[in-house]
C-alpha cells in the first residue's frame, strides 16, 4: 500500500489465471483471480517492527 | 471433506480453503460456482447460468466449470498426507549464561538461555519489564541451540525448533506462548496476530499497518506522547470475540527517528541500543505507556500509514479488498475455520484508510478525531 512498486510486484505474484478462453474474454476475465497466504506461523519482525521515518 | 468459506468483500468474494489455508479472492459468481463444485451440486445448471449470463458456448461453459474444479476446487480441498511431526526431545542444558525475570502484565517468566544469540531474540523488546530475579515466577521459557537450530522448551516441554532462516517464527512463537499464558487463552482462542501498531483511546483502537520504512513505530510513539496509549506494537493479538489485547514489548525506533522523537522521549539519548547485524540496523525502544492490561478493545478502523516528506497531509478510505491483499499476506490468522470466519466478518466491516503525512500536528489531531468522530 505505501509504494506503487511494491504493490504492483506483490499484485503481480498474486494474479493467477485458471486458464485463457480466446475470444470468450468474459471468461478469462471471470477466472481471473488473487491468491493470498497468511503467514504459516506467527512470526516477529526483529528490531524492524514498522521501522522509523 | 476439509471445510471452505465464503465472504463477501466489496466487488469480490473471499474463499478460504481450511486445507490449503489460502484466500482466493473471486468473482462473486465464481465463488458460488466453485461453492456449488464443492459441494457436488449438478454442473448442468451451472454450466446454463455461464452460458445464459456470459453469451459463452455449452463447450466452453463446461471447460470453464473443469478448470474451476482442476485448479480451484480440488487442489484446495484433496484429503492432505498427514506428516509426522519430528519433534525430538534433547536434553536440556543445566547452566544457563543468561537467567532473566519479566513481569508481564500478572505473569512472571523465567527465560534461560545458552547464548547471547538466544538472549538478542528475545530480552529487548521486553527488557523494560525485566524484575528482579529473587521472585517467584509463574512460568519457564527455556532456550538453547542443537548446531544451527534453536529449541524452545516451556515448562521443560519441548515447544518447537527453527533453524536460522525461520529464527522469525521462533520469536513469533516466543511472544505467542506469552500471550497465551497472560491471557490464559490458547492458541484456539486468537483470531489472528496482526503486523501492525495498535494505538486505544479509551476503549477504541486503530490498527495502524505500513511496510518497512512507513514510519508506523514513529507514529505510534509520537501519538503515545500526544494522550493516546499504545496497546501493542508489532505483534497485535486479537482474540475470537475480536478483540483487541494488549501486548507490552517495547516499541522499536530506528536511528533515523531520533531527532524527532527525543523531544518527548528524552530518555531515548541513553537508552540500550540493539544492532540487528542481520537487518544491518540499529534500534533502541520505548517502552509502551499503557499499563492497562485488563481493558479489550474494539477495533474502529485499520490505517495504512506512511511518513512522506512529499506530502503534507492526505487520508482516503481504501476498499475492504486492497486492504485485505496487504493484511492477510503480513498476517498470521488461526486456521480454525470458525475463527477464520470470525476474522472475516470482522474484517469485511472494517473501516479502512490511506493515510500519508509529513505534517506530524495535522496526523495527530486527525487520528484524534478519526476516534472521536470517524472519518
Amino acid at each position: 500500500m505505501n509504494d506503487k512498486n511494491e504493490k504492483n510486484i506483490s499484485r503481480k505474484d498474486a494474479l493467477k489465471k485458471i486458464g485463457n478462453y480466446g475470444k470468450y474474454a468474459a471468461l478469462t476475465a471471470l477466472g481471473t483471480y488473487m491468491i493470498l497466504h497468511p503467514k504459516k506461523a506467527q512470526a516477529s519482525s526483529p528490531g524492524a517492527p514498522g521501522d522509523g521515518f | 471433506m476439509s471445510l471452505m468459506i465464503v465472504k463477501k468483500m466489496d466487488k469480490k468474494s473471499a474463499v478460504w480453503f481450511e486445507r490449503s489455508n489460502q484466500y482466493l479472492m473471486l468473482d462473486p459468481f465464481v465463488a458460488s460456482a466453485v461453492e456449488r463444485i464443492y459441494n457436488q451440486e449438478n454442473n448442468e445448471d451451472l454450466a446454463l447460468e455461464l452460458m445464459n449470463k456470459h453469451h459463452v458456448p455449452r463447450e466452453k461453459a463446461m471447460d470453464f466449470i473443469s478448470d474451476l474444479k482442476e485448479k480451484l476446487v480440488f487442489p484446495n480441498t484433496a484429503p492432505k498426507r498427514v506428516v509426522q511431526s519430528d519433534l525430538k526431545k534433547h536434553e536440556i542444558p543445566d547452566k544457563f549464561a543468561f537467567t532473566t525475570y519479566y513481569q508481564i502484565h500478572s505473569k512472571v517468566f523465567k527465560v534461560e538461555c545458552t547464548t547471547e544469540f538466544e538472549y538478542s531474540l528475545t530480552h529487548p523488546k521486553i527488557a523494560h519489564l525485566e524484575v528482579s530475579n529473587e521472585c517467584d515466577f509463574d512460568h519457564t521459557a527455556t532456550i538453547f541451540s542443537n548446531g544451527k537450530t534453536t529449541l524452545l522448551y516451556l515448562e521443560n516441554e519441548l515447544t518447537g525448533s527453527w533453524s536460522r532462516e525461520e529464527i522469525h517464527y521462533f520469536e513469533g512463537k516466543f511472544l505467542m506462548k506469552i500471550i497465551e499464558y497472560i491471557y490464559e487463552k490458547p492458541e484456539d482462542n486468537w483470531m489472528g496476530v496482526f503486523h501492525a501498531s495498535a494505538l486505544s483511546y479509551k476503549k477504541d483502537t486503530i490498527l495502524f499497518l505500513g511496510g518497512s520504512g512507513s514510519g508506523k513505530s514513529t507514529s505510534l510513539a509520537l501519538l503515545q506522547a500526544h494522550g493516546f496509549h499504545c496497546v501493542a506494537d508489532d505483534f497485535v493479538p486479537i482474540d475470537n470475540d475480536q478483540l483487541v489485547h494488549s501486548f507490552p514489548a517495547g516499541i522499536s525506533i530506528k536511528e533515523n527517528s531520533l531527532e524527532t522523537l527525543l523531544p518527548y522521549y528524552p530518555t531515548l539519548r541513553s537508552a540500550a541500543e540493539y544492532h540487528y547485524e542481520r537487518l544491518n540496523k540499529t534500534v533502541r525502544y520505548i517502552p509502551p505507556k499503557n499499563t492497562d492490561y485488563n481493558t479489550r478493545y474494539q477495533c474502529k478502523a485499520l490505517i495504512f500509514i506512511k511518513y512522506d516528506k512529499h506530502i503534507d497531509f492526505e487520508i482516503k478510505p481504501i476498499s475492504n479488498m486492497d486492504a485485505f491483499e496487504y493484511l492477510v499476506p503480513d498476517s498470521w490468522i488461526s486456521q480454525n475455520a470458525n475463527n477464520v470466519a470470525v476474522f472475516l466478518e470482522w474484517f469485511s466491516l472494517l473501516p479502512c484508510y490511506q493515510l500519508n503525512y509529513s505534517n506530524n500536528e495535522k496526523m495527530i489531531a486527525k487520528v484524534g478525531r478519526l476516534f472521536k468522530n470517524g472519518l
